[in-house]
C-alpha cells in the first residue's frame, strides 16, 4: 500500500535535513514556489483532507475562509498539541520527519500567504519540541526558511510554541489564547480564526498531520492524493491502535480501512488471546462501539452513519475482563480534570460526572444515578462555548446506552463485579 | 434596520443588536448573569440560551447579532430545560448562605430559582467543592469565591474599565476561583463598582455588611456631593437612615459607576447632623425656636447694613448649596442687603486628588451652579476673608460646615472677628462651633433641588424622606429671611424657584424640570 | 525579596519578544524560564514577570495555575509522572501506580521527605502504543513493567 507520510521513519537519520533531501525532501516546496497559490489550494481540495485533528474538516476548504484583502498579516498555526487519549500519531511526525511538517509548512504558507506560523507542542513532549526546534534552526541555516526562500521572494518565519499542560489547549481558539500567553479559554464563534485569531490577525488552525500531508499533495498531485483514500476522505490516515492489542503502534492506512482489520490484522488481535469487548475507535471523546458494530469502513461518513467518529484516528482496545464503569470512571476524571471552567455546563457537569460515576465504581452508586447520569448529558450537550462538554458526554452516554447491565449490576451489588480492576 | 421576530411578537432595532437587547425592546426578559453592557461579552454562564429557528443548537442571546427575518423563540420546552439545567449546575456547589448574605434580596441566583428552577437539588452536600470564604480583599469588598458564579464581571471590569486587573480566575475546571495576588489587594478607586455588578454575593461591601436587609430600603434619584463630577445616584434609605448610595446610569456623566469616595458620602448626613437651631450665649449654646430665631437672624443683618453700611454686612455661600438655594441667597445678599460681599470658596481640606475618569480635584457638587449664577470665589473670597481678620465684618451669613481649607482653630480665630455670624448648616464643624445662632439645614437627602456640574450640566436630585430633627429645607430659610427682609416672596419650593431661575439667569435660560428630565441638561456657557 | 533572570534568562526574553507581534505572549516561556532558573514558580517569580510584560501578578497568576506543567510549589528532584488515563489504565498503569506509591512510601501527589522524589498521577501523555508511560522530569519512559520502573527509578543519581 502507498505511504504518504512514514514511507521513510523507519530511518532515524530522517529527521535530519541532508537524509531528508536524499530521499526527494524539499522538493515538493520547489515546486510549489513555482505555482500559485491559488492552484495549491485548488490541489489540497481536489485532495479530500479532512483534517486529521479531530474534526475532519476540510483543509482545502478551510483555506478559503481567509479574507480575500491581504491588508492584515495572515498567519498559520499547527495544532501540535496532541492530547486526545488514545491518540499519538503526531508524536511520530514530529520525532521521525519534522521536515515533513516544516516543509508542508513552507508550501502551505506559501499558499495561504501566511509570513508567520507557530508551532503549538503540548509542553509534555520535551524532546519533540527539541526535535522540531533542531529541524527548525537546519532549515533557516540552509535557507528553507527566512528571507527570500531558495531565492523565491517568499519570506517566512516559524516559532515553536510550547504548551505547558491543558487537553483543553488542542481545541483551536483556546489554543490560539494559550499561544497569546493567557489561560487556554475557548472563544465565542463568531468571530472564527480566518477572520479574527492570533493577535487578532486572520489565522488558519491545521493539525501536524493535515500539513504533513501538503508535500506529497504537491508532488503527486490531489486526485492522486485522493485515490487513496474513499470519495469523501482522501489520502492514507496515521492511525494509532493501542489498548489490549497484540501489537500497539501507528499504523498509516487508507482513509477507507476496515476497522475491524485495523485491530486484528495490523494490530494483531487482541492480547493474551482474550476476546474483545468494546472499542473506542476515534479517541476518548468518541462513542463507543461493541465488537458487532466494528465490521466498518473507517473513513468519516461511514463512522458517522453509525453514531461514532473516526475523530483524530486512535483506536482504544478494550478486552473482555474490563470494566467499563471502571474505564468510564478513568475518562470522567480525564474531563473533569481538563474542563478550562469557564463556562458553567462543562466546568460542574464534568465534576458531577465524575463523581457519580466515580461512586458506582466504588459501590456507592445510588438508585437513579444512571437516569441522572443521562439527564446531565442532556442538559450539557450543545449547551457550551467548545465541544469539551460534549467530549465528556458521548462516552458516559455511549458506555451506558451499550453496557447498561454492568452499571446496573455495579449499582445493585454495591460493588464492581470485576473487584475494582480491569 | 432588521426585524427579530421573538415569541411570535415583532420587533425592529438597530443593526448591530443583540437578540438578548433585543428582547428587551420586545418586552421579553431572558435571563443572564454574564452579559453587563458596559463590559465585553463573554458568553459563559450559558443562561440565555434560547432557540433560533434553522439553528440546530441552542445559542446564547448576548453575543448573537439580530440578522433580519431571525425568528427566536425563549418560550419552548427546550429553552426551559436548558435554563434549569444551567441553573441546577451553577447551584451545585452553592453554600447555603442565604440566612447570612448580604446579597439576599437582590441576587441573581435567588431571582432566577424563582423564576424558571424551583428544583429540588440533586446533589450531595457532602461532596460540595469549598472555597475561600469571608476574604478582605481590600478596597470597600469582601470576597466570598465559594458564593462566586464565575461569570467574570469583576475581571472584566477590571480589565476594561480600570485596567488595575487585581482580580483575575485561579486554577481550572470546578476548582476555578477568582482571588487577588497575595499581598495584592484590590488598589482602585472604583472597587465599590464591584460589588454592584457581582449578581451573586461573592463580591459585597464592607460597609453595608450585615447592615440591613434590603428589601426593608427604599430609594430616590439623587446626585452624589463628593465632587464637581455629578454622579448620578440611587439613594437607599429606611426611614430616615441612609444605608449606601449606588450608581444609577447616565452615560453622558458615569455611565454604571461611581468612586469608592463618593460611594461614603452619605455617612454624613447621618452623622453629626445640626438638629436644632440654637444660639450662643456666653460661649454656651441656647436652644431657639425657628419662630423667634428667624426673625432675629434678618434684624441682626438688617441692623448691622444700616449702622456701619452695607459694606460691613458679608454672605459667604457654599458650593455644597442647590442652584436654587443660591440663586434666593444671592438675591437676599445683594438686593435685600444690599452688600457687594458675596463669595465662596471651593477649596476643600484633602489631596484635591482627580483622575482621568470620573474624579474631580473639585470635591463640591456645585461650584460651577455658584460661578454661574454669578458668585465669585478665588480672589474675591481671599480679600473678604482679609477684610473679615481685620474686623471690617459687624454680620456674617454662612452658608455651609466649612470655611475652605480652614482648620477648626483658623475659622473659630477668624470668625472670632465677627460680632454675629449666623449660619446655615447640616453638620457640627469649625463653623458650628465659631456661629453666634446655628440653622440646621436639610441634607440632600432631605430636599430637592439642582446641581450643576463641572462640565456644566444641571441635574435634579429629588427628595428622600422628612429632615431629621428640626433641620428646615433651606429653600425655606431662604424664603423667611428674605420675606422679613422685604422681599415679598412667594416660592411654595425648589420647582418655583428654578422657573425664576430660568427666567432671569442667560446660562439656564429655557430650562425647566422636565427639560432636565432624568438624565440632565447642560447649562448655556463655555466649558 | 524580588529576584530576576540571569542574562542568559534575560537574553532569552529578548529574543522571544522578536518571534512574536504582542508582548503578553512570552508568558508561557517566561514562565518556564523561571521554573529552570529558581527551581519552581514562586510568588517572587510571578511579580518579576507580571512587571517585565507589563501586567499585574493576578494574571500571571492565573496564567500559570491554569497548566498543570507550571509547579508553584517546589517538587522533588525527580518529578515521576504516571499516566492514568485508559490505555495505560487497561495495561496495568494502576497497579504500578500502587508499587511505586509502596516503593517510594509516598501518595500521588506527595514529595519523599529526603526531597528526591515527587509523584503524580497524569493525564494522557500522548505515547499510548507504548502504554504504560510514564515522564520523570522531561524523559518519557515507555512500556513500563514493575522491573523496568524498579530499574529506572533506582538508576537514578
Amino acid at each position: 500500500m502507498e505511504t504518504v507520510l512514514t514511507t521513510y521513519f523507519v530511518n532515524e537519520r530522517y529527521r535530519r535535513l541532508d537524509t531528508y533531501r536524499q530521499y526527494g525532501g524539499y522538493e515538493a516546496l520547489k515546486k510549489a514556489f513555482a505555482m500559485d497559490p491559488g492552484q495549491i489550494i485548488d490541489e489540497v481540495k481536489k485532495a479530500n483532507l479532512r483534517g486529521r485533528g479531530g474534526a475532519g474538516f476540510p483543509a482545502g476548504v478551510k483555506w478559503g475562509f481567509l479574507p480575500k484583502d491581504l491588508s492584515r498579516p495572515r498567519v498559520l498555526v499547527v495544532n501540535a498539541d496532541e492530547g486526545e487519549p488514545g491518540t499519538f500519531k503526531d508524536r511520530l511526525i514530529m520525532t521521525r520527519g519534522p521536515h515533513l511538517l516544516i516543509e508542508g509548512i513552507g508550501i502551505s504558507c506559501f499558499a495561504l500567504r501566511a509570513h508567520a506560523c507557530w508551532i503549538y507542542i503540548r509542553g509534555e513532549f520535551v524532546r519533540e519540541a527539541r526535535i522540531v526546534d533542531d529541524a527548525i534552526a537546519e532549515a533557516y541555516a540552509a535557507g528553507l526558511l527566512g528571507k527570500n526562500i531558495l531565492g523565491s521572494g517568499f519570506d517566512l518565519d516559524v516559532t515553536v510554541h510550547r504548551g505547558a499542560g491543558a487537553y483543553i489547549c488542542g481545541e483551536e481558539t483556546s489554543l490560539i489564547n494559550s499561544l497569546e500567553g493567557k489561560r487556554g479559554w475557548p472563544r465565542l464563534k463568531p468571530p472564527f480564526p480566518a477572520s479574527v485569531g492570533a493577535f487578532g490577525l486572520p489565522t488558519i488552525v491545521n493539525n501536524v498531520e493535515t500539513i504533513a500531508d501538503v508535500p506529497w499533495i504537491i508532488t503527486h498531485g490531489g486526485g492522486t492524493f485522493a485515490a487513496l483514500g474513499v470519495e469523501k476522505n482522501g489520502g492514507t490516515r496515521l492511525i494509532g491502535v493501542s489498548g489490549a492489542v497484540n501489537r500497539p503502534g501507528v499504523y498509516e492506512l487508507s482513509a477507507g480501512v476496515n476497522l475491524k482489520d485495523i485491530i486484528y490484522h495490523h494490530a494483531g488481535g487482541i492480547k493474551d488471546g482474550k476476546k474483545l469487548k468494546a472499542v473506542i475507535p476515534g479517541g476518548s471523546s468518541t462513542p463507543v462501539l461493541r465488537p458487532d458494530e466494528i465490521d466498518v469502513s473507517y473513513d468519516i461518513e461511514s463512522m458517522g452513519k453509525i453514531g461514532t467518529m473516526a475523530g483524530s484516528g486512535g483506536v482504544i482496545v478494550i478486552p473482555e475482563g474490563a470494566c467499563m464503569v471502571r474505564s468510564l470512571s478513568v475518562l470522567m476524571n480525564f474531563y473533569a480534570h481538563e474542563s478550562c471552567g469557564q463556562c458553567t455546563p462543562c466546568r460542574e457537569g464534568t465534576g458531577w460526572l465524575k463523581r457519580i460515576v466515580g461512586r458506582i465504581e466504588e459501590g456507592k452508586g445510588r438508585e437513579g444515578d444512571v437516569e441522572l447520569i443521562l439527564d446531565l448529558c442532556d442538559n450539557m450537550m450543545g449547551r457550551t462555548i467548545c465541544p469539551l462538554a460534549d467530549a465528556a458526554v458521548m462516552p458516559a452516554q455511549s458506555f451506558i446506552w451499550k453496557f447498561r447491565e454492568e452499571f446496573d449490576r455495579h449499582i445493585g451489588e454495591q460493588k464492581c463485579p470485576y473487584g475494582n480492576r480491569f | 434596520m432588521p426585524i427579530l421576530t421573538i415569541n411570535g411578537m415583532n420587533v425592529d432595532v438597530p443593526q448591530g443588536t443583540t437578540i438578548l437587547n433585543a428582547a428587551k425592546e420586545a418586552g421579553v426578559e431572558i435571563p443572564h448573569y454574564c452579559y453587563h453592557p458596559k463590559l465585553s461579552i463573554a458568553g459563559n454562564c450559558r443562561m440565555c440560551l434560547v432557540e433560533i429557528e434553522k439553528f440546530p443548537k441552542l445559542q446564547t442571546a448576548c453575543s448573537t447579532v439580530v440578522n433580519d427575518g431571525m425568528v427566536v423563540r425563549t418560550d419552548t420546552e427546550k429553552v426551559r430545560k436548558a435554563v434549569t439545567g444551567v441553573l441546577e449546575l451553577m447551584l451545585i456547589h452553592h453554600p447555603i448562605d442565604c440566612p447570612i448574605c448580604d446579597q439576599s434580596g437582590e441576587c441573581g441566583l435567588q431571582n432566577y430559582y424563582m423564576k424558571f428552577g424551583l428544583h429540588k437539588s440533586r446533589y450531595a452536600l457532602e461532596e460540595k467543592v469549598h472555597k475561600k470564604k469571608v476574604q478582605d480583599i481590600g478596597g470597600q469588598i469582601v470576597l466570598d469565591a465559594e458564593r462566586c458564579i464565575l461569570c467574570s464581571r469583576c475581571v472584566r471590569f477590571l480589565d476594561e474599565v480600570t485596567g488595575t486587573r487585581e482580580l483575575h480566575f485561579f486554577n481550572r475546571g470546578d476548582h476555578s476561583e477568582i482571588s487577588i495576588f497575595p499581598s495584592r489587594p484590590l488598589d482602585n478607586n472604583y472597587t465599590g463598582n464591584l460589588a454592584d455588578i457581582c449578581p451573586v454575593g461573592a463580591l459585597t461591601s464592607k460597609d453595608f455588611r450585615f447592615k440591613c436587609r434590603v428589601w426593608f430600603l427604599k430609594a430616590f434619584d439623587s446626585i452624589c456631593t463628593g465632587c464637581s463630577q455629578g454622579c448620578n445616584v440611587d439613594a437607599h434609605h429606611k426611614g430616615d437612615i441612609l444605608y449606601r448610595l449606588k450608581p444609577r446610569w447616565n452615560d453622558a456623566v458615569n455611565q454604571a459607576w461611581m468612586c469608592d469616595f463618593g460611594r461614603l458620602t452619605y455617612k454624613a448626613m447621618n452623622e453629626a447632623r445640626l438638629l436644632t437651631p440654637f444660639v450662643r450665649e456666653e460661649g454656651a449654646r441656647k436652644v431657639a425656636a425657628w419662630g423667634s430665631l428667624l426673625p432675629d437672624v434678618a434684624f441682626r443683618l438688617k441692623a448691622a447694613a444700616d449702622k456701619g453700611g452695607t459694606d460691613r454686612v458679608a454672605v459667604i455661600a457654599s458650593p455644597q448649596s442647590s442652584n436654587e438655594e443660591l440663586y434666593l441667597l444671592r438675591r437676599l445678599a445683594t438686593e435685600l442687603l444690599g452688600t457687594r460681599n458675596l463669595v465662596f470658596t471651593h477649596r476643600v481640606a484633602g489631596d484635591g486628588f482627580a483622575d482621568d475618569f470620573l474624579i474631580q480635584a473639585d470635591k463640591n457638587p456645585n461650584s460651577r451652579g455658584a460661578r454661574l449664577l454669578g458668585i465669585p470665589d478665588g480672589a474675591a473670597f481671599d480679600a473678604l476673608a482679609s477684610k473679615i481678620a481685620a474686623g471690617g465684618i459687624d454680620a456674617l451669613l454662612v452658608f455651609g460646615n466649612v470655611l475652605g481649607v480652614l482648620s477648626e482653630e483658623e475659622t473659630a480665630a477668624l470668625l472670632a472677628n465677627v460680632p454675629f455670624v449666623a449660619q446655615v448648616g447640616t453638620n457640627e464643624g469649625p463653623v458650628s462651633k465659631a456661629a453666634t445662632a446655628v440653622l440646621p439645614s436639610a441634607s440632600v437627602a432631605e430636599r430637592g433641588g439642582t446641581f450643576t456640574s463641572h462640565v456644566g450640566r444641571v441635574q435634579r436630585f429629588r427628595f428622600g424622606f422628612p429632615a431629621r430633627g428640626k433641620a428646615k429645607n433651606p429653600i425655606e430659610i431662604l424664603v423667611a429671611l428674605g420675606n422679613r427682609l422685604g422681599a415679598g416672596w412667594t416660592f411654595a419650593g425648589e420647582a418655583s424657584v428654578f422657573r425664576a431661575l430660568a427666567e432671569s439667569e442667560a446660562p439656564f435660560a429655557g430650562m425647566s424640570y422636565d427639560s432636565i428630565g432624568m438624565f440632565g441638561q447642560e447649562a448655556k456657557c463655555s466649558k | 525579596m524580588s529576584v530576576a533572570f540571569s542574562e542568559t534568562g534575560r537574553a532569552e526574553v529578548e529574543r522571544l519578544l522578536t518571534r512574536y507581534p504582542e508582548r503578553k505572549a512570552v508568558i508561557l516561556p517566561a514562565l518556564y524560564l523561571a521554573q529552570r532558573e529558581f527551581g519552581y514558580v514562586s510568588d517572587e517569580a510571578i511579580v518579576y514577570i507580571a512587571g517585565l510584560v507589563g501586567t499585574s501578578p493576578a494574571e500571571i497568576e492565573g496564567v500559570a495555575t491554569f497548566y498543570t506543567m507550571y509547579n508553584r510549589k517546589p517538587v522533588g528532584k525527580y518529578h515521576v509522572q504516571i499516566c492514568r488515563n485508559i490505555s495505560c489504565s487497561l495495561l496495568g498503569a494502576e497497579h504500578l501506580i500502587e508499587h511505586v506509591s509502596a516503593k517510594l512510601g509516598v501518595r500521588p501527589g506527595e514529595t519523599t521527605p529526603d526531597g528526591k522524589f515527587t509523584l503524580t498521577k497524569v493525564e494522557c501523555l500522548g505515547s499510548c502504543g507504548t502504554a504504560p508511560v510514564m515522564q520523570v522530569n522531561d524523559d518519557y519512559h515507555e512500556n513500563l513493567t514493575v522491573e523496568s520502573i524498579d530499574r529506572i527509578l533506582d538508576q537514578l543519581p
